[in-house]
């Protein structure tokens, strides 16, 4: 919203802009579009639902993957509520070509927006950075773009962060719903902030709440680390609560994959491919690197079992499972392979997720 | 009154039941069609176990439900221990071979494989998106084929040179049965070809990457089935259990971990004259409209599942 009347200025051409729903990174989206640039109001897209996955798998080719249709139904939700500039990230599989087929998709729809596909900038060049920049707002400041940048950048990791933590500790919360609620308002918090201060206080303040929510934690808890497709493993529509679900059996739910970490932190992780010269020899796709190493990580930190996550169909996500199985039968660390598409069922989930609980459990029990 | 524990398994194509005691051993068991009504069956499965079981002396003091439609199969007969399927299998087959290494399990419409060491569930994988290569597979050939579903084995131990099918989907096995009988095969070659096709897709889907040690346990309702059983026995060249009651090793596993369980509660044969019927209405509170599962006995509201959120929850 223009919460500063003065950067509206009359006469300005006020851009309506979208992004996809994503995970709870709308958040960030929303504010470095309404901060960052002088003449952009950001267009919320609804929360995902049945309704959103109905609407994009209706106009998605049968056999695409299943975040394309999730991602083109809240497209089609953002075009409904108004927006007119749609955003579409780019990607190093099949998500590099998803934004042009989106778009005819669109047009032949009948939808008139404006189109800014990233994949079109992707040259990793500062120059053409600049150019989609100048593109949404030809006015550009940039001292203040850039300042806006590293406040978003910050909401990105504290809301990495918080979630990471808050998926550790809710399956063992003693006060029954504390720590849900401080998630929740936590959340509430960075889709309204105004400021970096915004940002700074409400992080502050989900992090001393879950000091203080008293935890019934056994001493070793079984943990479990997610991984698998950039969309999936992080957007609990998608994939269908898992991480709550099994934080709610009493488990500890470990995620390295997410936003900051894939896109900020990479590079902090010091030799990623050495690391895991023996189980694979060349990079291969756009997580699966990553992914590889997490697995071993996890594998080598004791962890009591391993759950990867992809859509139906993900190319990436399924040539790394012979490497997670070498993961699985060198370690002995069990491990469950979920594959999502549009008609995968929340019982046919839990069933599986059960079994997989019991399974460790009782393992964990017959070991000790 | 010496106690006894109900174990029920309600899958999709078949539900089972049975009654033990402390030391396992089966008073009474049923195996019957769901034919598409799990609240039907499982008053007809209660009659039937009831006139095997000795009400005189032995009470059950506790229940177990598993298979697909264990929660609503639960909520009916009070069930003091719901599980899924897949440790209600491991439990069964791990109580009544404790060396087991490999538990291959084909049911109606599912397909799973549990490694086991040292007695512990270790590992496992269930068939995802796609029935191929289940019991559903084998009884829709077998009506092509126009026979029973149980002569299939017979049928498959005449053939001398079974007949190769594609069986990667169940669609296109059908097409490839249908092209090899218009060529000419005959109908013991191509039923032991599709035999051979429900391992071959099963070694390849379920359990791909799986390290399959012997002793291994076959079951499921297609373990029923002697040319399955041979064409495993072919592929993993070692010798295939398949136990007599190991079509009831669900409903052995739920009736195993109900008498292990802490919840005890009497059951009351009365439930096969009670009338249950269930009501499906969609939340409509916002767009993702949750279908929301109402079970009524007579016409109090016993229980209601399928809501995603607070605000779906049915009182």
């Amino acid at each position: 919203m223009a919460r500063d009347p003065e950067r509206m200025k009359k006469g300005t051409k006020i851009i309506h802009g979208a992004f996809p729903r994503y995970a709870e990174y709308n958040c960030a989206m929303k504010y470095m579009a309404e901060h960052g640039f002088h003449n952009v109001k950001f267009i919320m897209p609804p929360a995902l639902t049945k309704r959103t996955e109905e609407l994009g798998a209706r106009y998605s080719p049968d056999f695409v993957c299943t975040p394309f249709k999730t991602l083109l139904g809240s497209l089609i939700e953002a075009l409904e509520a108004g927006a007119d500039t749609l955003v579409m990230a780019h990607g190093y599989c099949r998500l590099g070509y998803y934004g042009e087929l989106m778009e005819q998709i669109l047009r032949d729809l009948g939808y008139e927006f404006d189109f800014i596909n990233l994949s079109d900038y992707d040259t990793w060049k500062k120059r053409d950075w600049l150019k989609v920049l100048k593109r949404i707002d030809p006015k550009l400041n940039l001292p203040r773009l850039i300042q806006t940048a590293r406040e978003t950048i910050r909401m990105v990791e504290h809301l990495d962060d918080a979630t990471s933590e808050y998926y550790q500790i809710c399956g063992f919360d003693a006060t029954g719903g504390g720590c849900q609620r401080a998630y929740r308002s936590f959340l509430a918090a960075l889709y309204t902030a105004d400021c970096g201060a915004d940002i700074e206080n409400a992080y502050k303040r989900v992090k001393q709440e879950f000091q203080r929510i008293p935890l019934n934690k056994p001493k070793r808890p079984l943990r479990v680390g997610i991984l698998g497709e950039f969309y999936t493993v992080m957007d609990p529509f998608s994939n269908l609560n898992l991480e709550q679900k099994l934080a709610g059996m009493g488990v500890e739910v470990h995620r390295w994959m997410n936003l900051s970490n894939h896109l900020i932190h990479y590079g902090t992780v010091k030799n990623f491919e050495p690391k895991i010269r023996d189980l694979c020899e060349y990079t291969m796709g756009p997580t699966s690197t990553a992914n590889i190493w997490y697995a071993k990580t996890c594998a080598e930190h004791g962890y009591d079992g391993l759950i990867h996550v992809k859509s139906a169909n993900c190319t990436p996500e399924i040539d790394i499972m012979p490497v997670l199985q070498n993961i699985s039968a060198d370690y002995k660390i069990p491990t469950l392979y979920l594959t999502y598409d549009s008609q995968t069922s929340d019982v046919g989930l839990m069933t599986r997720l059960e079994a997989f609980y019991d399974m460790i459990e009782t393992r964990k029990r017959a070991l000790s | 009154m010496k106690q006894a524990y109900l174990g029920i398994d309600v899958g999709s194509i078949s539900t089972k039941g049975v009654i033990i005691d402390d030391g396992n051993k089966i008073l009474s068991s049923a195996y019957i069609w769901t034919e598409g009504d799990p609240i039907g069956a499982c008053k007809r499965l209660v009659s039937l176990l009831e006139k095997q079981f000795d009400k005189e002396n032995w009470q059950i003091v506790a229940t177990g439900t598993t298979g697909s439609a264990r929660k609503l199969v639960g909520t009916i007969v009070g069930a003091t221990m719901v599980k899924n399927e897949i440790t209600a299998h491991a439990v069964g087959t791990t109580t009544f071979y404790p060396e087991v290494r490999t538990i291959l399990e084909i049911g109606g419409q599912d397909s799973k494989i549990i490694l086991v060491e040292n007695g512990v569930a270790v590992d496992y994988a269930m068939n995802t998106l796609c029935a191929a290569g289940t019991g559903a597979f084998l009884s829709s050939q077998a009506k092509r084929l126009g026979i029973e579903v149980e002569e299939i084995g017979e049928y498959a131990a005449r053939s001398e040179h079974p007949t190769q099918i594609a069986a990667r989907c169940t669609v296109f096995a059908e097409s490839d049965l249908v092209h090899k009988l218009q060529m000419g095969h005959p109908r013991e070659d191509v039923i032991a070809g599709v035999c051979n096709a429900v391992v071959a897709n099963y070694l390849n889907n379920v359990g791909k990457g799986k390290k399959i040690l012997s002793p291994v346990v076959f079951q499921g309702g297609v373990s029923k089935n002697s040319g399955v059983v041979a064409a495993f026995e072919k592929a993993l060249g070692c010798k295939v259990t398949v136990d007599e009651n190991g079509h009831l090793m669900g409903a052995l596993g739920a009736a195993i971990l109900a008498r292990k369980g802490r919840g005890r509660r009497v059951f009351d044969f009365a439930v096969e004259d009670t009338e249950f019927h269930v009501r499906e209405a969609g939340c409509g509170r916002c767009p993702n409209n949750c279908e929301i599962i109402c079970v009524y006995s007579g016409d109090t509201l016993i229980d209601s599942w399928g809501n995603r959120c607070e605000r779906g929850a049915v009182h």
